[in-house]
């Protein structure tokens, strides 16, 4: 089977007058490092919002694997296979690191509620098993050793690996990075780098990332989508992208 | 093998502290408050802990938790009135199976208030759950079949001697399977509600089941308690569900630390007692219920307010060792009672206030309601904030050596 993992079709949203994605069409095959840039209030996130259920498209198909997830109810994408990081950074303040963590890898989950209930053995082990998954994944992103601490205390970059950490836990084969590297200083980017790059090559995911930061994302990226006004203004890999003319007017502004 | 050792000690500690509550409250009897007392209080432990997992746990803030405790005391006792007479069981097994009835009424009820929490959010679910209670208790006034706003006699038997266990267990019950979600992690998708709800429906997290749930097992708890409650008392009335219960099952939750078992079961007690206990209070020799003088409670009142602002004045700016700032508390406490002392007598020599006198029982709701404004202005997160009691913790408080439970 060869068919993309992802594939937008002149997806399409409205908000009353405003068409704030216009007929984006892309695809993503297995295993994709796909950058979506774009200047401010460009559709970015709004695109992300449509791909994992936040928003139904007003119009135009969205296919995960061939199957149709535009419009279906988040939770129920994300078991799919799709999963994301926020933006504006959105943990479980009040949870620890490790918690917030198990609550991603919690979709896999085989024992019944009243288990938990009655503290049975089974719901006892499973919730060893997901604690050892995710400290697992903790180990990838180097938060190991904070996974005690409450994770609204974590410096900025952390919360941020913190966030790749828990939407990993969901076992996703497509992963979806909102500005992962907003707030971060140039070392802590470049790590971010590697790490991006191990969880497409060591474990496997399609990776598709909206950033500002043109070095981190020409860097990473090997096809890029630039969106601008909602609509689609070029595709390719990344030095097409850096020459291409309508990139740089939506970047810079016309030349006079 | 080691699992089902602590499984069993842990159920015959249980059994072990309700027969210890049972001692020290001694035989139902009219001359006897103190057994109704604990059992009522066992009936809050439990209404409390069970709003806590949707309220505290969950984060659905429903403030209408009465009307769950009603339709299980309506329900058992419609049930036991009608149907006792016909049937082999005694009456302990029989309260037993009505417990399971009240509990899946109001289970029902909770899923009916559950349904819109599914679309609505803090204020907005509060005034749905509110105005829910408020219909429940209205339309039983107003149906004669339930003895409208008379109340409802709970006719079969009397109440039965061993009331007090069936309800301790419940609240034993209910606090364990509080703490065994919370242990396991089926419990993270309840807070994980709580924390962000966007943000665990995109982890997955079936966040209308997850709701849904926590209202069902909630109400469900409160419907087996209103069943005892029908029992023990073998009367109910709508008063008995107003809408101040509600809100008082809500302060328990809040004071005792919104999320916190330990809390809401410490602050049902605390705040159930404290009025009760100020009802009781009387003169040793005249047998007059406690009178308080006006310059001793104006000289009270001063004190109070200038110890709390002391107090807030040390938390923020007093970061001395342990030793100290317990000295420093505690001087300030010392000085707070010698100068509503002092002013007390002073104030003794004006006639026009001298002459005022109070019953310590009327004015328990004053004294219930300053004590709740002095421990949120002091202790905002609560009693325990997000705290429970472990015994890691009590042995940590207790210096004594323990290994370290791996993260």
């Amino acid at each position: 089977m060869t068919g993309p993992v992802l594939s937008l079709d002149k997806a399409t949203i409205r908000f009353g007058g405003l068409v704030a994605v216009n007929n984006v069409s892309f695809d993503l095959q297995r295993g994709d490092l796909f950058g979506l840039i774009g200047p401010n209030g460009a559709g970015k996130t709004t695109c992300f919002n449509l791909i994992t259920g936040v928003y139904k498209p007003t119009s135009g198909s969205i296919k995960f694997k061939g199957q149709e997830i535009g419009g279906l109810p988040p939770a129920k994408i994300c078991t799919l296979g799709v999963c994301r990081t926020f933006q504006n950074i959105r943990l479980f303040p009040a949870l620890s690191v490790l918690e917030n963590v198990v609550v991603g890898a919690f979709l896999r989950k085989s024992t019944s509620l009243f288990s938990a209930f009655a503290y049975l053995p089974p719901a006892i082990a499973e919730t060893g098993r997901l604690r050892e998954e995710a400290m697992a994944l903790l180990e990838v992103v180097n938060l190991a050793e904070v996974a005690s601490s409450r994770s609204a205390d974590l410096s900025y970059g952390k919360q941020r690996r913190l966030e790749i950490a828990r939407a990993m836990a969901t076992r996703p084969e497509l992963i979806l990075l909102d500005e992962p590297a907003a707030g971060m200083n140039p070392q802590e980017k470049e790590e971010l780098q590697t790490t991006v790059r191990r969880i497409r090559d060591e474990f496997d995911k399609t990776v598709l990332l909206i950033e500002h930061d043109m070095r981190f994302v020409m860097g990473l990226c090997e096809r890029i989508v630039v969106l601008d006004h909602g609509e689609e203004i070029a595709q390719g890999p990344p030095e097409a992208i850096r020459n291409d003319p309508k990139v740089i007017e939506a970047y810079l502004g016309e030349a006079v | 093998m080691k699992f089902w050792l602590v499984r069993i000690g842990s159920v015959l500690a249980a059994v072990g502290f309700v027969f210890l509550l049972q001692s020290v409250a001694g035989q139902n009897s009219a001359e006897n408050p103190l057994y109704r007392l604990t059992v009522l209080a066992g009936l809050y432990v439990t209404l409390a802990v069970s709003l806590n997992l949707i309220n505290g746990i969950t984060g659905q803030f429903s403030i209408g938790h009465a009307a769950f405790y009603m339709v299980g005391a309506y329900a058992a006792a419609s049930f036991s009135n009608a149907f006792y007479a016909q049937q082999p069981l005694g009456p302990i097994p029989w309260i037993l199976v009505m417990c399971i009835v009240g509990g899946a009424f109001a289970a029902l009820a909770g899923l009916v208030v559950g349904l819109p929490s599914l679309r609505l959010r803090g204020d907005y679910l509060a005034i749905v759950t509110l105005g829910f209670g408020e219909i429940l208790r209205i339309v039983v006034q107003n149906v004669p079949e339930l003895g409208g706003s008379y109340g409802m006699n709970v006719k079969p038997f009397g109440a039965p001697p061993t009331v007090l266990w069936l309800v301790w267990l419940l609240a034993i019950l209910s606090i364990a399977v509080c703490r065994n979600l919370l242990k396991t992690a089926h419990g993270l998708p309840f807070l994980a509600v709580r924390e962000d709800e966007v943000a665990s429906a995109a982890m997955g997290v079936r966040t209308a089941a997850t709701k849904v749930t926590a209202f069902v097992i909630g109400s469900m708890f409160a419907g087996m308690a209103g069943a005892l409650l029908a029992h023990s008392e073998t009367f109910i009335s709508p008063d008995t569900f107003k809408m101040d219960v509600s809100f008082i099952i809500l302060t328990m939750v809040v004071l005792g630390g919104t999320g916190s078992i330990t809390g809401s079961v410490l602050a049902a007690v605390a705040l159930f007692a404290i009025p009760e206990w100020l009802r009781t209070l009387q003169d040793p020799v005249t047998k007059i219920p406690l009178q308080i003088g006006g310059p001793s409670l104006i000289g009270w009142i001063v004190a109070i307010g200038l110890a709390v602002a002391a107090f807030r004045w040390l938390q923020t700016h007093f970061h001395r060792p342990l030793p100290q700032r317990v000295g420093a508390y505690l001087g300030v406490a010392g000085a707070a009672a010698l100068l509503a002392t002092v002013l007390g007598l002073l104030l003794g020599n004006v006639p026009a206030i001298a002459a005022l006198k109070y019953d310590a029982s009327a004015l328990r709701m004053v004294i219930f309601s300053s004590t709740l404004i002095v421990l949120m202005l002091l202790r905002p997160q609560g009693l325990l904030g997000h705290h429970e009691f472990s015994w890691q913790w009590l042995a940590k408080v207790l210096r004594l050596p323990v290994k370290e439970a791996a993260a």
